[in-house]
This record gives C-alpha cells, sequence and structure tokens, in this order.
C-alpha cells in the first residue's frame, strides 16, 4: 500500500536533475514512463516523490537530444505504451553527468563538514 | 551526430495532430496504470482515479511542456493564438464591426494623407541631384514683397561674378498659339537658357537640348516638346525632330522631345524655347520678369550662397548707383519652392489624422476592457490550468494586433478611395500631385501603423485583463468586483482622453471653417457671378502694332456685345486673382522723386471702356473711359483705385492730378486721373488691396489686352461656344483658351484653404463620432454592470427622471472633465496652426465657446440612449438576476 509517510520530504528537483535520474534508471534496460516513475522513487527509497506529470516533458527532451530513444510496444497487462531505451550517446552522457555531479556533491560536502568536535 | 536526431525528432512530429493524440495515449497510459495500482491497494475506483491525478499534477501543464519540446513552439502557439483570436472575433460579430470601423477609419485617414505627405513633401523631385537645386531672386526691389523676380540684366551679372553655383539658368514666361496643324491652340511653355536641362540633369528622350549658339538673339528659332504634346498633337510620330512648328505665325524647328513625366517648372508648360535676350533685354536692369535657378557647387551652403550673392549686388549698387536697386538675394531650395505653400496645411493634417487614431485606438481599447471583463471567468480558468501570465498577454495582444491588421486592410481600401477624392481638392500648383498613389512606402507605413496601434490598444486591456485576484472573481461570478471597478476608472480614463482630443480638433476644425467662411465673404471689388472670361492673345506677327489690335477687339467687342444673353463684354490684360500682372513705378506730378526704390509701384490694367460695367466695378468719383472721349490720339488718362487715391492724394481730390510711369527722366506723357474706382483684389483674396490704376487699351500700347470678360445673363458657360465662334468669325487661326467663369477663378484663389477646412472638418466629425461612441460605450457598460443596483431603486421608488439623471449624470461628469481639458490643451496647439487662418484669431472666443457645447449636446445624446434603457429596467428581473 502506498501511504504518504509524515516523515518523508517532497523535494523539487531541477530539469537537469530530473533528465539525469531518468538516464540512469533506464540504464537498468528499457521501460515506460510509469514504471521509470515508480523506479525512480522506490531507488531513492521514497525520498524522492516527483510529480509523475514533469515526467513527460523530460522524456521529449532526452529523446530530443538523442540520448533515449522511443518505441510503442505493448506492456505487461497488455496496454499500448511507449517505451524509452538509452542510447550509446545517452550512456556517455549519463557517465559525464554522474562524475559532475559526484564532484559537486563531494565539494558541497567538504564545505559542509561538520565542526569537529571537542574533546 | 547529434543534428541528425535531432532533426529526425522535430520531423517525426511536425504532424502536430499525429503527435499530440500519441501523447495523449501517453499520459492515459500512465494515468490508468497507477490507477490500476492504487486498486490493487485497495482503494475505491474514484479514489484510485483520484490518487492516480494527484500523484500526476498538473495534466495540461505536463501536455504543453512536452510540446514545448517539440520545436517551433512560438510560432505554433502564434498560429493557435490567430486562430483562437479569429474566433472570438467572428463569434462577436457586433463588437468586431464596431472596432473594425473605427479602426479603418484612424488607420485609412492616416495612409490616405501620408501618401500625399510622402509624395508631396519628401519624393525628391526628378531631376539630377535635386537637393543642391535653388532659385534665386532679388531682393528688396518690389515694394510690398520680401522677394522678386530677376532682371535680365542682374541674372547676367550673376551668373557671371558668382563663385558659388556650378551653373545658372534663367526662365521667362511665354505663350504660344500653334497653328498649321489642325485646331489652333493656346500653349503655355517656357523660354529657357540653354544652360538649363544641363543644369536639371534630364537629357532628352529625342534629339537635344539647345547649344548656346541656339540662345543668343538673332538665331534660328527652336524649341523642344514636352512627351505630353508630342503624344497629343503629334501622335508620337518619330520623325519630330527637325520638323518645323508654327508657332506665333514663327517658324520653329523641333530639336527635342523631352521623357515622359518630365515637368518644369510646372505641369502646364509644353514647349520650351530659347530666352534668347536681346542686347536691349540684357542690358535691362528692370524687367523683372525672369526667374532665376541655379546648382549649388558641391560643398556650398544656402547661406554660404546668399553672402556671396548679397556681395555682387553691393558690387552692383556701387558699379551702378540709382540703377541697381536690389539690397541681395534671397536663395530658396526648389523643393521648398514647390510646395511651400501646403506644407503647413499638411503638417496640420498629418497631426489632426494622428489625433483621429489615437481616439480610434481609445475606442477599441475601451471596447476590449469591456469584452475582458466579460471574459473573466475564462481567463480565471485559463490561469486556474496552468497557463502563465504572459502567454495570456501574448494572446491577448495577438487579438489586438488581428484586429488592428484587419481593421488596418479595411482602411488601406479606404485609403486608396480617399486618395483619389483628395487628389482632386489638392490646389493645382502643387507639384508632384499626379504621382500621388498608394505605393509601397504607403503600405509599409499602414502596416507598421496598424502593428503599432494593435500593441498600444491591446496592451493595457492584455496586462488590465490577466493580472487579477483568481480567487475573488471566481467567488464573485465576475461582476461589481474590485476588478472591474479598476477596469472602470482605466475606460473612464480613455473617455475623458477622447473627449479632449476630439474636441481639440473640432476647435481647430471651427476655427478653420470661420476662417474660410470670412475670405469667402471678402469682397473682391468686382462682382464674379454670371462672368465668363477667356484667353484671346493676339500674335505680334499677325498684330503688330495697336491700331490693327484695337480694330480686332472692337469688332469682337461688338459681335459679342451682340450674342443673345450677353450684358456687356469688354477686353483687359489680367483677370483677378489669377495670380499674374504687371506692375510699374510712377511719379507723380509735383512730388519730388523719391529714387527708383521708392516709387509706388502700381498694379496696371489696360481696358476697354466697358470693363467697369462689365465687371461690376463701381467708380466712386469721376467717370469711366469713354470711346469717344479717350482715343488714341487724346490726352492720356487713367482712373486709379481708392486705396491709391488715398495714398498717393491724402486729403485732396485725386481727379485731374497727374502721374506717368518712371522716374524724373522719363519719356512718358503725363496722364490724368478722371475717375476713383473701388478697390479690387487683383493678387489674392487675402491680402489687402494693392494700389492700382486702369488704362485705356488704345492710349496704353505697351502692355496689351489678352483676356476677354463677358457679363451674361444665363448661365455663362453655355455662351462659350458663341464667343468663340465669334472670335473665329473674324480670324479663324485665333485661338482661344483658357475658358473659365469668373466663379471658378474665385474659387480656384481659396483651394488651399477650402482643401484644409474640408479635410480638417471630416477629421473632427469622425473624431466626434468615435468619442460619442466611446460615451454610449462606457455608460451602457455601466448601466449592465449596476442594473442590481438600479432595480433596488427602482423597488425603492426612484422615478424615471431621477435614473435618467443619475445615469446621463455619469456621463456629463466624464464630458465636462474632457472638455476642460480639452480647451486648455486646444489653447496651447491652435497656435500652430495660426498660418492657415484668415481674420480669425487662434483663440477666437466665439469658437472656443460655441464647439463645446456641441461637443456636451452630442454626448448627452450618447448617454440618453443607454440611460433610457436603464429607466425600461424591470426591479424585479434587476433583483432577481444576481
Amino acid at each position: 500500500m502506498k501511504q504518504e509517510p509524515a516523515s518523508q520530504e517532497q523535494i523539487d528537483l531541477l530539469q537537469g536533475t530530473l533528465d539525469l535520474l531518468v538516464l540512469r534508471t533506464l540504464l537498468l534496460g528499457p521501460t515506460h514512463g510509469h514504471s521509470i516513475a515508480h523506479l525512480i522513487q522506490q531507488s531513492s527509497g521514497d525520498v524522492l516523490r516527483i510529480d509523475h506529470g514533469s515526467l513527460y516533458p523530460a522524456l521529449q527532451r532526452l529523446e530530443r537530444r538523442g540520448w533515449i530513444a522511443a518505441k510503442w510496444g505493448t506492456s505487461e497487462n497488455n496496454r499500448r505504451a511507449k517505451y524509452y531505451r538509452l542510447t550509446a550517446a545517452g550512456r556517455k552522457q549519463l557517465v559525464a553527468e554522474t562524475t559532475k555531479w559526484e564532484r559537486l556533491a563531494t565539494a558541497i560536502g567538504r564545505v559542509l563538514r561538520p565542526v569537529p568536535e571537542e574533546g | 551526430m547529434g543534428w541528425w536526431h535531432e532533426l529526425r525528432y522535430v520531423a517525426r512530429r511536425l504532424d502536430r495532430r499525429r503527435a499530440g493524440e500519441e501523447l495523449e495515449e501517453e499520459i492515459r497510459t500512465h494515468l490508468e496504470l497507477e490507477a490500476e495500482l492504487n486498486l490493487e491497494a485497495g482503494m475505491s475506483a474514484e479514489e484510485a482515479r483520484r490518487a492516480a491525478l494527484r500523484a500526476f499534477g498538473n495534466v495540461s501543464l505536463s501536455k504543453e511542456d512536452s510540446r514545448t519540446v517539440w520545436g517551433f513552439r512560438s510560432m505554433e502557439m502564434l498560429w493557435q493564438d490567430l486562430r483562437y483570436g479569429l474566433r472570438m472575433l467572428a463569434k462577436n460579430p457586433g463588437f468586431t464591426a464596431v472596432a473594425v470601423i473605427a479602426l479603418a477609419l484612424g488607420i485609412g485617414a492616416n495612409s490616405a494623407i501620408f501618401s500625399v505627405v510622402n509624395t508631396v513633401l519628401f519624393r525628391p523631385l526628378p531631376y539630377k541631384d535635386p537637393e543642391r537645386l535653388v532659385m534665386v531672386w532679388e531682393e528688396g526691389t518690389l515694394e510690398g514683397f520680401p522677394i522678386n523676380s530677376a532682371s535680365a540684366a542682374n541674372y547676367l551679372d550673376w551668373r557671371d561674378q558668382n563663385q558659388v553655383f556650378a551653373g545658372m539658368a534663367v526662365i521667362g514666361r511665354a505663350s504660344f498659339n500653334l497653328t498649321g496643324v489642325g485646331e489652333p491652340e493656346r500653349i503655355d511653355g517656357r523660354r529657357v537658357s540653354a544652360s538649363l536641362f544641363p543644369l536639371l540633369g534630364t537629357e532628352p528622350q529625342l534629339g537635344r537640348a539647345f547649344t548656346a549658339e541656339e540662345d543668343s538673339s538673332g538665331a534660328g528659332r527652336v524649341v523642344v516638346l514636352s512627351h505630353g504634346l508630342w503624344l497629343r498633337r503629334f501622335g508620337a510620330r518619330p520623325d519630330i525632330i527637325g520638323r518645323p512648328l508654327t508657332l506665333n505665325g514663327e517658324a520653329h524647328e523641333v530639336v527635342g522631345v523631352m521623357p515622359p513625366h518630365f515637368q518644369f517648372p510646372s505641369r502646364d508648360d509644353q514647349l520650351w524655347v530659347p530666352i534668347a535676350f536681346t542686347p536691349q533685354q540684357a542690358a535691362n536692369r528692370g524687367n523683372n520678369s525672369f526667374e532665376v535657378i541655379a546648382r549649388l557647387k558641391p560643398g556650398v551652403t544656402r547661406d554660404q550662397a546668399e553672402s556671396e550673392m548679397d556681395a555682387i549686388a553691393a558690387r552692383l549698387r556701387r558699379q551702378h548707383p540709382g540703377v541697381v536697386k536690389s539690397d541681395g538675394s534671397v536663395i530658396i531650395p526648389l523643393h521648398e519652392q514647390l510646395v511651400g505653400d501646403i506644407k503647413p496645411a499638411l503638417l496640420v493634417l498629418l497631426g489632426a489624422v494622428g489625433f483621429v487614431l489615437l481616439i480610434a485606438c481609445a475606442n477599441v481599447a475601451n471596447l476590449l476592457l469591456a469584452r475582458a471583463a466579460v471574459r473573466q471567468k475564462e481567463i480565471a480558468v485559463r490561469l486556474a490550468l496552468g497557463a502563465g501570465r504572459r502567454r495570456l498577454v501574448r494572446q491577448f495582444l495577438t487579438e489586438s494586433v488581428l484586429l488592428s491588421v484587419i481593421g488596418g486592410a479595411v482602411g488601406l481600401l479606404l485609403a486608396l478611395w480617399g486618395v483619389n477624392l483628395l487628389k482632386a481638392f489638392i490646389p493645382k500648383n502643387v507639384s508632384q500631385v499626379a504621382a500621388v498613389a498608394v505605393d509601397a512606402n504607403v503600405l509599409t507605413f499602414t502596416l507598421a501603423v496598424s502593428l503599432l496601434t494593435g500593441l498600444i490598444f491591446g496592451l493595457a486591456p492584455a496586462l488590465q485583463a490577466s493580472r487579477f485576484n483568481l480567487n475573488e472573481t471566481l467567488k464573485e461570478g465576475g461582476r461589481d468586483s474590485a476588478a472591474g471597478r479598476r477596469g472602470n476608472r482605466l475606460r473612464s480614463l480613455l473617455v475623458i482622453a477622447e473627449v479632449a482630443i476630439s474636441l481639440v480638433l473640432l476647435i481647430g476644425a471651427g476655427l478653420l471653417v470661420n476662417s474660410f467662411l470670412r475670405l469667402r465673404n471678402v469682397d473682391p471689388g468686382f462682382r464674379a457671378d454670371n462672368l465668363l472670361t477667356m484667353r484671346i492673345a493676339l500674335p505680334a506677327v499677325k498684330y503688330p502694332d495697336q491700331p490693327r489690335r484695337a480694330a480686332f477687339y472692337n469688332e469682337l467687342l461688338g459681335r459679342v456685345a451682340a450674342l443673345p444673353g450677353v450684358r456687356s463684354a469688354a477686353v483687359t490684360n489680367w483677370i483677378p486673382l489669377t495670380l499674374q500682372g504687371d506692375t510699374f513705378g510712377i511719379s507723380v506730378e509735383g512730388r519730388p522723386d523719391p529714387g527708383p526704390q521708392e516709387r509706388p509701384d502700381i498694379v496696371t490694367r489696360v481696358v476697354s471702356p466697358g470693363y467697369f460695367g462689365t465687371m461690376g466695378i463701381e467708380l466712386s468719383r469721376g467717370r469711366p473711359f469713354d470711346e469717344r472721349q479717350d482715343r488714341a490720339d487724346s490726352a492720356p488718362v487713367a482712373i486709379i483705385s481708392e486705396t491709391m487715391a488715398r495714398r498717393l492724394w491724402p486729403g485732396e481730390d485725386p481727379l485731374g492730378k497727374r502721374l506717368r510711369p518712371g522716374g524724373p527722366d522719363s519719356v512718358a506723357a503725363w496722364i490724368t486721373v478722371v475717375g476713383v474706382a473701388e478697390d479690387v483684389r487683383q493678387f489674392e483674396l487675402t491680402a489687402a488691396p494693392r494700389l492700382q490704376m486702369y488704362l485705356p487699351h488704345v492710349q496704353a500700347t505697351f502692355f496689351v489686352p489678352s483676356h476677354l470678360v463677358v457679363s451674361t445673363q444665363v448661365e455663362p458657360l453655355g455662351l462659350a461656344a458663341a464667343v468663340r465662334e465669334a472670335v473665329w468669325g473674324i480670324d479663324k487661326d485665333q485661338p482661344v483658351s483658357d475658358v473659365r467663369t469668373m466663379e471658378e477663378i474665385l474659387s480656384e484663389s481659396i483651394a488651399r484653404q477650402r482643401f484644409s477646412m474640408l479635410l480638417l472638418g471630416i477629421f473632427a466629425g469622425v473624431a466626434m463620432l468615435l468619442g460619442a461612441v466611446g460615451i454610449y460605450g462606457v455608460v451602457s457598460y455601466s448601466v449592465t454592470q449596476r442594473a442590481h443596483e438600479i432595480g433596488v431603486r427602482m423597488a425603492l421608488g426612484a422615478r424615471r427622471g431621477s435614473v435618467l439623471r443619475l445615469i446621463i449624470g455619469q456621463g456629463l461628469k466624464l464630458v465636462l472633465i474632457g472638455v476642460a481639458v480639452g480647451i486648455a490643451a486646444a489653447f496651447v496647439l491652435t497656435r500652430l496652426m495660426e498660418s492657415l487662418l484668415f481674420g480669425v484669431s487662434a483663440t477666437d472666443p466665439a469658437t472656443f465657446a460655441a464647439i463645446p457645447l456641441v461637443l456636451v449636446a452630442a454626448a448627452t445624446l450618447a448617454s440618453y440612449i443607454p440611460a433610457r434603457r436603464a429607466t425600461k429596467i424591470d426591479p424585479i428581473v434587476a433583483l432577481r438576476y444576481e
């Protein structure tokens, strides 16, 4: 059952970051939009809750840049759904962006390093 | 290659409908999948769906943003907005019609006036480097006029001594009788120096211009034809060069034909002959009838040229004391010369028509604001659905610009028609009128004005509409909200502005009408109705001396007077109000000569004895000319004007006094004054009458009568054929030209004033109409808004009268404020049109008092109609309708 745990926070994601998450998610294999939404949520341990609607513009952006490719297919329950897969260029982009992100996170972390305790 | 993918991506989505359907399906699938999950988790069907939507977020926003990625979004949105705008306009035909009409009037009027201004004021003259061409005038040699035409000797000295001009040419008037090719015809032309055509820089289309040898006295006679003449009289025959023509009885060889559309200096001049000064002419410093045109050397300014010419004049005065009178020269750029007259009127009209457009904008803005108030719900919903404010503003602006472009297109049609109308009214002497047309420049102007107009009147409503409190509007049902009230203030301001601007235009028009009526009422000094005039210039070759001329005229007058329907007839050299005439200085017997500069300059007319009776000019003293008393061999007599009598012999009886042309060494005989006639406006109705005198044509042989005037009992033009026949009965080769009634001449002389008055009047009328419509709109809308309140009042017992007063009072309040602002503005602005007024000051109290009354009356009427509607409101219906 999906609930909204009171202790969770909804974090506003920037566009670029969302793109990155989508690419990463597709690394696991091609899938459709609904599943991407849930995968992101699950992998983040339910911390990242995005409006599902914001995915679709992101998917269009990525498709336009050639990092993902789309194809209509059939879903688990025999519904027609649009499946996205990571392209070679997308893979390269993912690596590059991930590296940048980690570097950024490390740098910020360094700045925010807690003051060593006395004693 | 990234771009390859991008191209394919964009291309695949060019079919928007299919792409949209796919996106729909994708999102629908998503929502269904989510709902299924929720169902499995135990929610009801309804809850599951709603939870899915909540988790999704703003569906339309998502679709919008996705579509944005497809590309060409701005264009797509523009296209969408256009289609939406068109639909909106079609759904409200009443509103659209009113708005389009208002805009068409405003933009069309602007385009029409701009067409005229564009050609008359801005189009360069069709000569080489026309901005370097100037006319050179003598300064100070004609009493009462700042400038004068040049004399031959002065011109020649100017030409030889100056350093500032690359070339100079001189022009003299000439009229020619063309005979020997079918019907004899009188043709206007010019005598020009050989330097003229090279100076202008226009090559003849056929043949050549004159050589210097041909421009000397005694050389063989040659002529250059205009294209129009060549076409009209000679069928554009290619062998025209070398052919002889008979002009004024003398053979002239055609040496050239000018290209089509070439005109110099006016449209009426159809041929050019060499001016060929005789030695006497060349030495004459008093024959001031020549116009001089010159080309400034590169880098020389007008001021430099004037200084140089002033220096030359000083030198000449030293060399020829007492003979050379000029103070120097006035140099006027050719273009200014040709349009200077009409420029102030055109500029005033341009300003006026700009005002009309502003009023139209205010009106349409008001209409849009009213519409926006009605569309609040629609706007609220769209904002709630996630439309950005910028998007809404952009859409409203698109609607406005669409409206104004449609209005502009209709306006352009109006302008096409209007320009033709205008051309008929523009005074004849303005240059390049024939070229006035709706051309590419005008089209560009119209488009630019349309777009700008749409932005101007659309901006305020667009901003107004998209900025408001969502909550408030949805709750209160959209009527009488704070937003509505704010809109009202803006609309009231617009109406006040409209009223003020209309008032300014109306006052301006009122001043011009006043002016024109006074002008029309100026007594010209003669009786203008039922008077036929025509030109019968006897060629010197056939009628070389006075007796032969007199014989012709006597015979002619006898025959014409005998025609049925003719009261009397006479001949004269020039007709009043045709801006043509000769003057010369005179000496008064018994008075010391004041010197050539100060001698009185008298406008001189030579006439037959019947002239005064025919023209209805009254004599206040003395006697008219008499055939038997005043003969060629009897004592020379003159009839002078009242002003001349008062000026030269103040307090004395002028009868019996003597005068003669020229100075103390003049050899002319003394002339005795035998009568005093009322003043006649010889040149312009607007100017004070000049000193003038009449001489019997048999005595004053140095002037030649060339015009016939006939006083008729019936419609003058009806007799024209009979009079022509009478002329040809005497001499079958004598051309008769310029057949006009005096009424026509009179009317043409005030053509410029009539033109300004009519146009400004039309604009002011349109402005007032638009203003009244604006007031009607605002009051009408307020009645709708306050229907509830009015219903309450009436239910509580308010009577019709008080409701009427309430509503009309509201309209009048706006109008009165507008009138106050308008009067203040008019006070300042009408000074700009002072040069167009005659006999009326720019702050004429009568006009300033009367016009606002007219406007207030119109406004009251405009408020009355919706006010009446207010009294018909059924209180019960009004109270019930929330």
